[in-house]
């Protein structure tokens, strides 16, 4: 071997614990779940193993290398072009049969390649017994056996990529039944000279076959007329063969590959019903588990007003106390302004970080890591099919009460682009912690509890019938759901902790700075005595149609950088306290300002996660799309008061 | 998981005729005959190994319209379908003891 840097990709199907096995070797970098399809880009680590270096590369899960979907691509792209030096493909153990399938096809390319058999102790409880030295024999390459969720095997892992790389050891495809395998090695014979090889002759004709219906190589057929009868001509003939399409035919005979490998392989003791699968009949019963759905995300409700806004209070006194100290101190002058936005950008990133954060990421990781958001998805299809969407935005949702960052972050798992793009553009009008402690602090504190039930119910509609306009604009026939459920695991206190980690250095890293950014620039402008141009200049809009003092015109601004602010200056800006509020403004009046600070723009930190994970364009319309409803919702809300 | 402890000796609807994924009982064991519907759902199926010929039992079902849960028992996963996309695959009842 040279002196390069070899280049070691994981491979495995979605679920298998790749990202899980990724991390116990290269440390805190992908983040894991038990939710197929979480590693949509890939994450990419450099690795000391003996004094040797060794780029390890963690792809998406794909259930086969016929590409499909995003992710899927991924996979393929990175394997074609980058031409890795060593596959490690991951297997999940307790699904050995099925996880074959792609390890056939793996083999097929005559990379040098490692077999993980991981999640051994899961295989285990679910009365698994595998051979790992038949299988070795079968596959022709070293299987190591692996736990990775508690780091046992990865040395051993280690050690064989070490010795599969020196040796440059290639492992032989297996055979397919002799009528196919034959027409596929006549194919291979008649490549062109000029037809891009993937790997080897064979592998590039098993793709080219099963091309059938993809578009990938059209533009080389037409090109190449002859190459293109012959093609056809051999599609038709394996296809006759087992009266199926061709591609079916060497799915089949992968499928048949490992079927018989698994059967030579594992022996299968029958299980009994083990507690988590009794458990796991209770979370998928039909009415017990939309029960349990409901308990869930009351218990996360509780979490966000019992444990959330006390601790939001509680932490944001000292920030408080140095904001005022710093007035005190330096008075109206630039440098005080400047302190106190600064001082207001990190107090507010800690509100938002310690008292909603990290507890709704937690409770989010444990809900992930045992595999719950798949079975949410499964249980609450129906209903959001209702509003045009699939069920696996449903966690997204849930994820969004508490705050819209890590929601929009994680709308990375639905695969298609559309779905994606509605879910995130719904996700800012979901009331996060920080508008729901203004719904309870003004409409429940001044106006009773019924009505602040009515405002979130009116809240929920808002997303309901938007959700049905803008999946009639984005039309697309939504083929319908499949999703993988995977089986129910006991969470790894590590693997939460982990993925906690890795979405709050997301935040950390980019919303923050960008909050604290915004909160020095407001500090600026209202040292020139900007807000009184603001005023001005919203006057017409603040007085003239939605009917409030013109005095509020400022607050909305500072809605933007927080939403919770809008609430904190408004008082500010009427010059009353929180009980006097009422003898300044109607309640007409004060039901128009939420509703309109509610449903206004997504607040810094949304946008700036918007733009990043979907593009200016759609961050564009966020804004737009909020903008209007809130100025329409609020109107209407002033409408119902002045008729009423 | 539901029908899980029912009798296997409890009489099937054994009708022999062909039938799809929303029509069988849960807990039975029945054969893929055919996935109709275009090639994208069928590959989309192939790869999360759902093939022809595989045995599989209907697991369980939401609420109102909701998609169905299918376990292949050759593979032992479980994938929740949609009704749309359960429609198009068809089953017929297949030998308990098979496997």
């Amino acid at each position: 071997m040279n002196d390069r840097v070899p280049v070691v990709v994981f491979i495995g199907q979605p679920n298998c614990g790749k990202s899980t096995l990724f991390n116990a070797i290269a440390g805190f970098k992908a983040r894991t779940s038990n939710f197929p399809g979480t590693t949509v880009c890939h994450a990419h680590s450099e690795v000391a193993w003996k004094g040797r270096v060794y780029s390890i590369v963690d792809l998406p899960g794909t259930y086969s290398l016929t590409p499909q979907e995003p992710q899927e691509k991924v996979v393929l792209t990175h394997i074609f072009q980058e031409k890795p030096d060593l596959i490690v493909n991951v297997i999940d153990a307790s699904l050995l049969c099925r996880s074959l399938e792609l390890t056939v096809e793996l083999l097929e390319l005559e990379y040098p390649m490692v077999v993980v058999l991981n999640m051994m102790d899961l295989a285990e409880k679910k009365g698994m017994k595998i051979d790992p030295v038949a299988l070795e024999k079968k596959l022709g390459v070293p299987v190591i056996r692996t736990v990775a969720s508690r780091g046992q095997g990865t040395n051993d892992l280690m050690d064989w990529v070490e010795k599969v790389l020196g040796e440059q050891r290639r492992p032989r495809h297996l055979r397919y039944s002799g009528e196919v395998e034959n027409r596929i090695k006549k194919l291979a014979e008649m490549l062109p000279a000029d037809f891009p090889v993937i790997a080897n002759p064979r592998f590039t004709a098993i793709r080219a076959i099963e091309a059938e219906t993809l578009a990938v190589d059209r533009f080389f057929l037409e090109n190449n007329p002859d190459f293109k009868r012959d093609l056809d001509r051999i599609r038709q003939e394996i296809s006759a063969l087992r009266e199926a399409p061709a591609y079916e035919v060497l799915s089949a005979e992968r499928h048949h590959l490992a079927l018989k490998i698994f059967e030579d392989c594992c022996r299968v003791r029958h299980a009994r019903l083990s507690g988590l699968e009794k458990l796991d009949s209770f979370i998928m019963h039909p009415v017990l588990g939309l029960f349990l759905l409901l308990l869930i995300f009351a218990g996360m409700f509780y979490l966000i007003f019992r444990v959330g806004s006390p601790l939001e209070a509680w932490l944001l006194k000292p920030w408080e106390a140095l904001r005022l100290g710093v007035q005190e101190r330096y008075g109206h002058t630039l440098l005080a302004e400047l302190l106190v936005g600064l001082v207001q950008g990190v107090g507010g990133g800690v509100a938002i970080v310690f008292p909603y954060f990290i507890p709704l990421l937690l409770l989010m990781g444990f809900l992930e890591d045992v595999g719950y958001l798949a079975r949410a998805g499964f249980l609450m299809d129906a209903f959001m099919h209702r509003l045009g969407l699939h069920g696996k935005s449903v966690p997204l949702f849930i994820l969004g009460f508490g705050c819209n960052v890590p929601a929009i972050m994680a709308t990375r798992i639905l695969e298609s682009r559309r779905d994606r793009i509605i879910t995130a553009l719904l996700i800012p009008f979901i009331p996060c912690a920080a508008r729901t402690t203004i719904i309870l602090a003004l409409v429940a504190f001044l106006l009773g509890p019924w009505w602040a039930l009515g405002f979130y119910f009116l809240n929920l509609v808002v997303v309901a019938v938007l959700s049905s306009v803008l999946t009639r604009i984005f039309k697309y026939s939504s083929p319908g759901l499949i999703l993988e459920i995977p089986s129910l695991k006991w969470p790894s206190l590590k693997n939460i902790l982990q993925k906690t980690y890795f979405n709050l250095k997301e935040f950390i890293r980019f919303a923050w700075p960008i909050l604290i950014a915004g909160s020095l620039l407001l500090s600026l402008l209202s040292f020139v005595n900007f807000d009184r141009l603001v005023n001005a200049v919203l006057s017409p809009f603040v007085s003239g149609l939605l009917g409030l003092p013109s005095s509020l015109g400022v607050t909305l601004v500072f809605g933007f950088l927080r939403k919770e602010l809008s609430l904190l200056m408004m008082f500010q800006a009427l010059g009353v306290s929180y009980q006097q509020l009422l003898s300044v403004i109607s309640r007409g009046q004060l039901l128009t300002f939420v509703t309109f600070v509610n449903f206004f723009i997504p607040c810094l930190s949304t946008l700036a996660i918007l733009w990043k994970e979907l593009g200016r364009r759609i961050a564009l319309v966020s804004v737009l799309l909020n903008l209007s409803l809130a100025v329409l919702v609020s109107w209407l809300v002033r409408l119902a008061f002045a008729i009423f | 998981m539901f029908g899980h402890r029912k009798n296997q000796a409890e009489s099937l609807p054994v009708t022999g005729r062909v039938c799809s994924l929303l029509e069988i009982p849960q807990g039975h064991k029945f054969k893929i005959v055919e996935i109709k519907g275009g090639p994208g759902l069928h590959r989309r199926l192939l790869a999360l190994g759902f093939h022809r010929g595989d045995l599989v039992t209907l697991n369980g079902e939401a609420l109102l319209g909701g998609p169905v849960l299918v376990k292949n028992l050759n593979s032992d996963t479980r994938i929740a379908l949609g009704r749309g996309i359960a429609r198009k695959v068809l089953v017929e009842p297949a030998d308990e003891n098979e496997r």
